[in-house]
């Protein structure tokens, strides 16, 4: 106890207890009244970023089902911190993952037909949607192939934000003289970027931000949203199914790959809980799985994520700013 | 009063405190303000008052929005948050975030709207930029704030922490300030500071001991009053959560303006000590206390008593 509690002269706990039971009936009021506005209210006006009314027939639809996603993985929570009125808003912005499992060496058959080589892999994702930004760091252990030796794990930091590509030698680099090296990889940025969009959470966002253009329909008895995501990957169509809780169960995308073609990525996400040593609520995929046309490519159990918005930044390093204005 | 506790949502009687202070307090400033149907900045209204030399008046009770205790301005804009009634926009980056109106809200019981809390007060994208080899330390500070926030331990918030003050007396030769300690997000105690005006210089920083608000000196720039700050402790943190730490090397600048019955309050951080380049804080608005007659309330006592009982990470 701090010298400054020996000095009150307040029954604090008791005066508190009080307060708190003035204060909860103060809260049971305030819900019941929302609540009975809630049974008289329309539909939701609009769901999407910047709120962009679908003009669709199915716009109520498509609202009710992404309100629907983002609240079943706890991305779409009420604001009462600053008012009892205030509405449910987006509150995911920054996010850490942590997993091992599995990734697998892409178009590196040992020999034509063959599968592609597989990693042991541990992998740590830090992510930011304000601006889209993502840090992927893998270490790798390569086990012995065919007829050769086992190497040294491979440790790596992938990074891109916005339109910036760029592979860190340590966290940071480049960003302070003499602390590692940042070096540009401006051909991967699209790649990357669509890492991040198609996380559940990214989906959500997405969905939203395409307004009415997002289209639902019914697969084998699942609901299906259908959407182009928009600025730099533009052109990208994104299909995403939803399992009877609401949760983003499967993703597929089609983009542009420089050694592959218009490919198809298929993941899937299974296994949601709140994997937060800090609890928040948030729902995230226990189970990622990954394929490129047809071809496993990364299939990661996850250990734990905090989703608390926690400190994670991505500033530019000046040398990969000037390899992208060149 | 909740600067006398800290939050465990495991620890129910922690949770209510956590929601306690705006209902207890602000009832007792006025009246709750509870009802806010957006987090949009007040518009401002009427003439700026101006003293005999020229400059704005900026003496008054600033305490006007009395939405978080005593009218500190509300805990979402503070993190650079504006929440419309179907629209949310993030000040710093411009980015527009989903909304769902509140009728189709859920439910919540307090841990749920804890939680929530938690990650709505750190979503807002103006964060510092601290050196790399730095980022994992302030994740670490805040992720265990329960033990780590000096705010828990009643210490006092620091400035730039402390934020806009609630009350304001300006003569030709000093600015005095006054912080009522509260509760809420951080904990805080009762401070003041007495800011001269006169032009005199800063103490050689080596001669300054390290304290909480430091050694601020004021001048105007046109109709801005600014105070510049050195002197620090290496104690406090610089923004109301998130466990920005800041070294002794800290320099503070502050901006108030008055525009009518507002004041817009800034603070600009520099420590290349640790960060990478200078932080400035999202605008803060607070509204002139419109009552006449209003006074400050007493503050109570800090008195740390939970922190034995925390059980879990779970915090602010």
């Amino acid at each position: 106890m701090s010298a400054r509690a020996k000095m009150t002269k307040v029954s604090a706990t008791r005066v508190l207890m009080i307060a708190a039971l003035a204060t909860l009936a103060f809260q049971t009021a305030a819900a019941q009244s929302n609540l009975a506005q809630t049974s008289a209210a329309a539909k939701p006006k609009t769901v999407g970023t910047a709120n962009a009314a679908a003009a669709s027939g199915n716009t109520s639809e498509v609202a009710k089902t992404l309100q629907a996603a983002a609240e079943a993985v706890g991305l779409a929570r009420w604001s009462g911190v600053g008012g009892q009125h205030l509405p449910e808003v987006d509150v995911i912005t920054t996010m850490e993952i942590w997993g091992s499992g599995t990734t697998y060496g892409q178009g590196q058959s040992y020999k034509p037909g063959e599968p592609w080589p597989a990693f042991k892999t541990d992998y740590h994702a830090a992510l930011d949607y304000n601006p889209p930004a993502m840090r992927v760091e893998m270490t790798r252990t390569i086990p012995s192939a065919p007829g050769q030796g086992g190497a040294a794990p491979q440790h790596t930091f992938q990074v891109v934000r916005d339109k910036y590509a760029w592979d860190e030698s340590e966290i940071g680099a480049g960003l302070v003289p003499g602390k590692g090296t940042a070096t540009p990889a401006m051909d991967t940025a699209n790649g990357r970027l669509l890492q991040l969009w198609i996380l559940p959470y990214g989906v959500i966002k997405a969905a939203l931000a395409a307004g009415d253009k997002t289209r639902i329909s019914t697969e084998n008895g699942a609901t299906v949203l259908t959407f182009p995501l928009s600025g730099q990957l533009a052109g990208v169509m994104v299909k995403a199914t939803l399992d009877a809780q609401n949760e983003v169960s499967k993703v597929e995308t089609r983009a542009d790959n420089p050694a592959l073609g218009d490919l198809l990525t298929e993941t899937e996400y299974s296994d949601y809980a709140d994997h937060g040593e800090i609890l928040t609520d948030v729902k995230s995929p226990g189970h990622i799985i990954r394929k490129q046309g047809g071809h496993p490519v990364l299939d990661i159990q996850v250990k734990m994520v905090d989703a608390n918005n926690p400190y994670l930044v991505f500033p530019v390093p000046e040398n990969v700013k000037k390899a992208a204005a060149r | 009063m909740t600067h006398y506790v800290r939050c465990s949502s495991i620890i129910v009687i922690a949770l209510l405190l956590c929601l306690l202070p705006a209902a207890a307090f602000a009832q007792a400033n006025g009246g709750p303000r509870m009802d806010h149907e957006n987090t949009l900045p007040p518009t401002p209204v009427g003439p700026t008052p101006r003293t005999p030399d020229g400059h704005p008046d900026l003496t008054g009770l600033w305490n006007g929005l009395a939405d978080n205790l005593l009218g500190v301005p509300n805990q979402m804009h503070n993190v650079g948050i504006e929440i419309g009634t179907d629209s949310t926009r993030d000040i710093y980056s411009g980015l527009q975030i989903a909304t769902w109106p509140l009728q189709n809200r859920k439910r919540q019981n307090n841990e749920q709207s804890e939680r929530a809390a938690t990650l709505l007060r750190r979503m807002g994208s103006n964060r510092p930029l601290y050196k790399p080899q730095y980022w994992q330390r302030v994740k670490d500070l805040d992720a265990n704030s329960n033990e780590e926030d000096p705010s828990n331990q009643c210490m006092p918030a620091g400035v730039p922490r402390v934020g806009s003050p609630s009350y304001i007396a300006q003569t030709p030769a000093y600015l005095i300030f006054i912080y009522p300690g509260q509760g809420g997000l951080i904990a805080t105690q009762t401070s003041y500071r007495m800011i001269p005006t006169d032009s005199r210089k800063h103490t050689p920083l080596d001669d300054l001991d390290g304290t909480w608000n430091g050694e601020a000196i004021g001048h105007w720039e046109g109709d801005t009053m600014v105070i510049d700050t050195i002197g620090f402790n290496s104690t406090s943190w610089f923004d109301q959560l998130g466990g920005y730490f800041h070294s002794e090397n800290m320099h503070v600048v502050e901006r108030l303006h008055r525009d009518g019955n507002t004041l817009t309050w800034t603070a600009t951080v520099e420590d290349p000590d640790v960060l990478l380049e200078p932080w400035t804080t999202t605008p803060r608005v607070a509204l002139l206390n419109p009552d006449p007659k209003a006074v400050l309330p007493e503050s109570l006592p800090c008195s740390e008593r939970d922190l034995a009982h925390v059980v879990t990470k779970e915090h602010h």
